[in-house]
């Protein structure tokens, strides 16, 4: 790598937290080193396998369980061509339904959060219970065939973790832990259910949701289009681990960059995380290397006081970004005292168009009133600000995705830095070939 | 060699000898940029230098590149906010150099608005740290009858830049301070400049940073440079050199600013 200095990081032993999350490196996939064929980003026929064998088959992210708490709270989210209803139960359980009218096909809800009764139709007023069932058909005399027979909305499969709500169009999916094994023991040492809602954001992009996958799956390009990065993090001190069908890596936060100098002065960005932390950079009287042990010491022993219980997580997730896909479409920036999670949509119809959700979480201290929840803005890639870093991811994507339709363009050149988007591509293939089958590179 | 201040470069051409060879020169605050650049110029002249910093490794590193000028050097880490090493540091440095003919206090603070421990930290650095250098060296060069001090500010004293804060402010004290000193100290041979550096921009310095961290702004503060360039530290250094040095004894209390042209006062 292109660096001028030693890496000054340190980790945590893996063996001196056993029941946080675990921090071994898991052993490297023996991946190969082909091209990953650009068609994978541009062509309908592998958007159409991609529906056949992971969007109808896998466990999907419907939202937050706060968000569906009293009854009749529902989720209302689209995949491809489908939208989902999710309803909480009088008993406090979960049902998923397909939001259609079994009329005329009329969607019962458009998407979003709301709180119903009952779900009635805008077009003729059929109306269904909480549980899917036909409570009214208007007129039910006139149709001679009687109701449909099923008597229901057709039902999907739901189930919660980790504050989240799931669903799958696969009536036959594995249970949702199996299925999202080991993600649970990772993350739940960080209690997302602690952590409000701060920004609630859907923008359209110009590429392929696969492209926007990989941009956050390796921090190669951080050198590339976030300079500013460098004098933020460790871009060149990352632990990947792949699992069988989600990754992470594991990023050191509040470091500079062996591809540049150590300045004198504490960058401003750093200088952020400690103001976040409660510590008062005008005070430090340490080195600039050596700030993101003194944050973190300064969290473990400052936490309790300010109503902040750390007590499961290690010393490095108090400060760097334990960052975690889990196979399709959700990126987890996972922090401490946040979360930045990101959900990655196909269009409907166009490889080349997507649906990119932000959702920013932020610890709410014990005491602390919960805050209220932020309005979903909708907007398209330029439109405005998502701020600085998600901006030059943003700005870059729509030209990726034009290039990769060049004839010129033959597929993706992947370094050992990317691992994880050939582990991507690598479970896709799984899922549309089965394990045994065709892989990326063979293409 | 002597230093030529750029006035020639060959054989029989009339030069300018800054006759700083043999002299005893103190910098506090030498391990890189404007003081890294000073120290290396006195010891290329045949100074004999003490050297400080905070960083031990830039301290050492420093030193053992400086030795190479064949000029006796010596060095160690020293936090100026801690008073009472300071100035243990500074009497030692004039002993083991026998005495001192020339001062330079350089280190700083730096910048930052908020938190009121900034002007503290400004106060104990970038005032208290020149403040307690005059105070040990004035009785050797008293004694001696001659020595020269040069104080560093910052054109961010004269202008208003960066947003308010105690790094412009204190800074500018220096400046009033000098002009002091060099009145009060003048009857005793010693001779007190001022130099301002506008922005000075080196590997590992904070304008690096800032080029890497907060792009407009540097392109910004580039476009403000008449030369379209920062200041490079051995830039400032040769200024410093010289107003340190016997060749200018006729300097005295005088306010150099030394910044390419990038401040737009008139000094009348």
């Amino acid at each position: 790598m292109d660096v001028i200095r030693k890496s000054d990081v340190t980790r945590v032993d893996p063996q001196a937290w056993p029941n946080g999350t675990p921090t071994e490196k898991a052993v490297d996939p023996d991946l190969g080193h082909e091209m990953i064929a650009a068609e994978r980003y541009t062509s309908q026929e592998f958007m159409q396998l991609e529906w056949e064998h992971i969007w109808t088959k896998v466990w999907l992210l419907a939202g937050r369980s706060d968000d569906i708490k009293a009854t009749g709270d529902y989720i209302c989210t689209d995949i491809g061509k489908e939208s989902v209803l999710i309803v909480r139960q009088a008993d406090g359980s979960l049902r998923g339904f397909h939001n259609i009218c079994l009329h005329r096909g009329n969607k019962l809800r458009p998407e979003g959060l709301g709180n119903v009764e009952n779900f009635r139709c805008l077009y003729h007023h059929w109306t269904y219970g909480l549980d899917g069932a036909i409570q009214k058909i208007p007129d039910l005399d006139t149709f001679p065939q009687g109701a449909p027979p099923e008597g229901k909305l057709p039902p999907i499969v739901c189930g919660e973790w980790g504050s989240f709500v799931w669903f799958s169009l696969n009536p036959d999916v594995e249970p949702l832990e199996t299925y999202l094994d080991p993600i649970p023991r990772h993350l739940n040492p960080y209690h997302f259910e602690r952590m409000a809602l701060k920004r609630d954001v859907t923008v359209e992009w110009d590429c392929n949701w696969k492209a926007s996958v990989d941009a956050f799956n390796e921090s190669y390009h951080v050198q590339g289009i976030h300079p500013q990065l460098l004098w933020y993090l460790d871009d060149t001190n990352i632990q990947i681990d792949c699992y069988e069908r989600h990754n992470r890596y594991l990023i050191p936060f509040a470091a500079i960059s062996p591809r540049v100098r150590v300045p004198s002065a504490i960058p401003p960005a750093i200088e952020e995380i400690m103001l976040k932390a409660g510590m008062d950079p005008a005070e430090y009287e340490g080195r600039v290397s050596d700030i993101r042990r003194d944050v973190q010491k300064f969290m473990r022993a400052n936490g309790p006081k300010v109503g902040k219980d750390y007590s499961e997580l290690n010393d490095d997730q108090l400060t760097d970004d334990y960052h975690y896909m889990i196979f399709p479409n959700v990126t987890l920036n996972t922090h401490a005292d946040d979360l930045m999670l990101f959900r990655q949509r196909p269009h409907p119809t166009d490889p080349d168009k997507m649906f990119y959700d932000i959702w920013v979480f932020e610890l709410v201290a014990d005491g602390e009133e919960w805050p209220e929840r932020p309005r979903h803005r909708h907007m398209k890639h330029g439109d405005r600000t998502i701020g600085q870093v998600l901006d030059q991811d943003a700005y870059n994507l729509p030209v990726v995705q034009k290039g990769m339709h060049s004839s010129a363009f033959k597929g993706l050149w992947l370094g050992d830095q990317e691992l994880r988007i050939r582990h991507f591509h690598k479970v896709i293939d799984d899922y549309i070939n089965g394990p045994a089958g065709q892989t990326a590179g063979d293409d | 060699m002597p230093f030529s201040l750029g006035l020639s470069s060959g054989q029989g051409e009339p030069h300018v000898d800054l006759g700083l060879q043999g002299k005893n020169a103190i910098i506090i605050g030498a391990a890189r940029g404007i003081g890294l650049a000073t120290a290396e110029l006195l010891a290329r002249e045949g100074c004999n230098l003490a050297i400080t910093a905070r960083s031990e490794d830039g301290v050492k590193e420093a030193v053992a590149n400086l030795k190479k000028y064949g000029a006796k050097v010596i060095g160690s880490a020293i936090n100026v906010k801690n008073a009472d090493d300071y100035k243990a540091w500074l009497a030692d440095a004039i002993e083991q150099l026998g005495g001192c003919d020339i001062l330079i206090p350089i280190s700083s603070a730096g910048g930052g608005i908020g938190s009121e421990k900034y002007w503290t930290n400004a106060f104990e650095v970038d005032v208290m740290g020149p403040v307690r250098a005059v105070e040990a060296v004035l009785p050797t060069m008293t004694a001696k009858g001659e020595g020269s001090i040069v104080l560093i500010a910052t054109t961010s004293a004269g202008e208003a830049m960066g947003g308010p804060q105690a790094y412009n402010a204190l800074k500018a004290s220096l400046i009033t301070w000098g002009k002091q000193l060099a009145l009060a100290h003048g009857k005793d041979g010693i001779r007190v400049n001022v130099v301002s550096p506008g922005p000075v921009e080196f590997e590992g310095g904070n304008w690096e940073m800032i080029k890497g961290t907060m792009e407009k702004f540097y392109t910004n503060m580039l476009r403000s440079q008449p030369t379209g360039r920062f200041g490079k530290p051995e830039e400032i250094a040769r200024a410093i050199a010289f107003l340190a040095s016997p060749a200018a004894s006729w300097c005295n209390g005088s306010h150099l600013v030394v910044d390419g042209g990038f401040t737009n006062r008139t000094h009348f």
